[in-house]
C-alpha cells in the first residue's frame, strides 16, 4: 500500500513539473504574428492623395501613427466591404488603441471613384475611416511600391468593367516604412492581436 | 426476449428518423441575408441552397424590383492575393448537396440599387431554378 501511495506522489510531482514547463514555454515564447512580416520593413516613398472635398492626406502627415492601407473600390460588392466591415472590428477589439491606428482605403478604380465618393463609402463603416483617391499619375507608383495588382475587367455585367485587385490589407509602421501585410480574410482577432502587439512593440 | 424486440424497435425506428433528416426532399433556401447599401451603388446577397432532391437542378437567374440589374458573381483569389469576380451563367445543385452563396465566394450582385437597403428592411427575391421553378424569398438586411 506504501508503496502505490509513493508511485501516485510520484506521479502527481511529475505531472506538475511537467505543467510548470508548459506554461514557461507558452508564456515566455515571443509573440508570433499572424501577418506576414516584412523584414526589414520597406520605406514607402511619401503620397498625397485626396479624401473628402479634396482635402490632402499626406502619408508623412501620419507619422507616430500605424497606418493600414487597402485597395478596393466603391463598386466592389463582395470583397471591399467585407474587408471594411473587418477594419470595423478591429477598430471596436482595439479600443483606445484604435487612436493610433489610421484605417485607410485606397481606390483601385479612379475613373469612376472620386474622393468624395470613397470618403462616403468607408465612413459609412466608421466615421474614422480614411477614404483616399486621386489620379491614375498619383495613384500608379503607390501601386507598384506595394505591389498592388489592379486591372479592368470586362466581365459581361451590367456594372461595365470590375478590377481585380489585391486584396491584402497593408501595415504600415509609425514611421512609415511597409512592415506587415494581411492576407484577405485574415480574422479580426488575429489583426487586432498582432496591432496590440506592434503598438506594445514601438513602445518600448 | 421481449427487451431484445423491443430495442431492435427502437434501433430501426432511430435509424429510418436518420435517413430522413438529411433532406426534405425539396430545395430549400435558408440563411439568406442582404448586405446594406446606397441607392445608386452595386449590393451582395448571401443564402444557402439545399438541393434535397434526388435530381440536380441548376439556378438560371435571379431577379429583384431593387436594382438595375440582378447576376450571380464568384469571387476568387489568386496565389498572390488578387481578388477579381467573375460572372456565373447558371449554377448547378447537385442533388441531395447544398450551394453556399457567403462573402469572399459565390454571391448575388445587385447592379446599381434604385433604393437604399437598410439594415431592418426585407428585401424579396425570386429565384428561376430549371427543375423547382421558381420561388420567391424575402431576405432581411443585416449588417455583417
Amino acid at each position: 500500500m506504501i508503496k502505490k501511495n509513493q508511485y501516485f506522489l510520484l506521479f502527481i510531482m511529475t505531472a506538475v513539473i511537467a505543467l510548470g514547463v508548459l506554461v514557461e514555454v507558452v508564456f515566455r515564447r515571443p509573440y508570433s504574428f499572424h501577418g506576414t512580416v516584412i523584414n526589414p520593413p520597406l520605406p514607402v516613398t511619401d503620397f498625397t492623395l485626396q479624401t473628402a472635398n479634396n482635402e490632402a492626406f499626406r502619408l508623412s502627415d501620419q507619422k507616430g501613427k500605424i497606418v493600414l492601407l487597402f485597395f478596393g473600390y466603391t463598386s466592389c460588392p463582395d470583397v471591399c466591404p467585407v474587408t471594411l466591415a473587418t477594419f470595423k472590428q478591429v477598430y471596436d477589439n482595439l479600443g483606445e488603441d484604435s487612436q493610433k491606428v489610421r484605417f485607410v482605403m485606397i481606390t483601385a478604380d479612379p475613373d469612376r471613384d472620386t474622393p468624395d465618393k470613397v470618403s462616403e463609402y468607408v465612413a459609412r463603416f466608421s466615421p474614422e475611416f480614411i477614404g483616399l483617391s486621386g489620379n491614375r499619375s498619383a495613384l500608379e507608383p503607390i501601386w507598384k511600391q506595394l505591389g498592388v495588382f489592379v486591372e479592368k475587367q470586362d466581365s459581361g455585367s451590367a456594372a461595365g468593367y470590375l478590377v481585380s485587385h489585391t486584396s491584402s490589407v497593408y501595415v504600415l509602421d509609425p514611421n512609415g516604412s511597409l512592415l506587415m501585410t494581411f492576407p484577405y480574410g485574415t480574422t479580426e482577432i488575429d489583426m487586432a492581436n498582432d496591432l496590440a502587439q506592434l503598438l506594445k512593440q514601438s513602445k518600448q | 426476449m421481449k427487451i431484445i424486440k423491443l430495442l431492435s424497435i427502437l434501433v430501426a425506428a432511430v435509424l429510418a428518423t436518420s435517413a430522413c433528416g438529411g433532406s426534405s426532399g425539396e430545395l430549400t433556401i435558408q440563411d439568406a441575408w442582404v448586405r446594406p447599401a446606397r441607392a445608386g451603388e452595386n449590393g451582395a446577397a448571401y443564402f444557402v441552397i439545399t438541393n434535397g432532391t434526388t435530381a440536380d437542378d441548376t439556378l438560371l437567374s435571379i431577379t429583384s424590383e431593387i436594382a438595375s440589374a440582378t447576376e450571380v458573381h464568384m469571387s476568387m483569389g489568386d496565389a498572390n492575393g488578387v481578388m477579381s469576380m467573375q460572372m456565373q451563367e447558371s449554377v448547378t445543385l447537385t442533388a441531395r448537396d447544398k450551394v453556399e452563396f457567403k462573402p469572399g465566394g459565390l454571391h448575388v450582385m445587385f447592379v446599381n440599387l434604385t433604393r437604399d437597403l437598410k439594415v431592418g428592411d426585407t428585401i424579396p427575391l425570386v429565384l428561376n431554378f430549371e427543375n423547382a421553378g421558381s420561388l420567391t424569398i424575402d431576405v432581411p438586411v443585416k449588417a455583417p
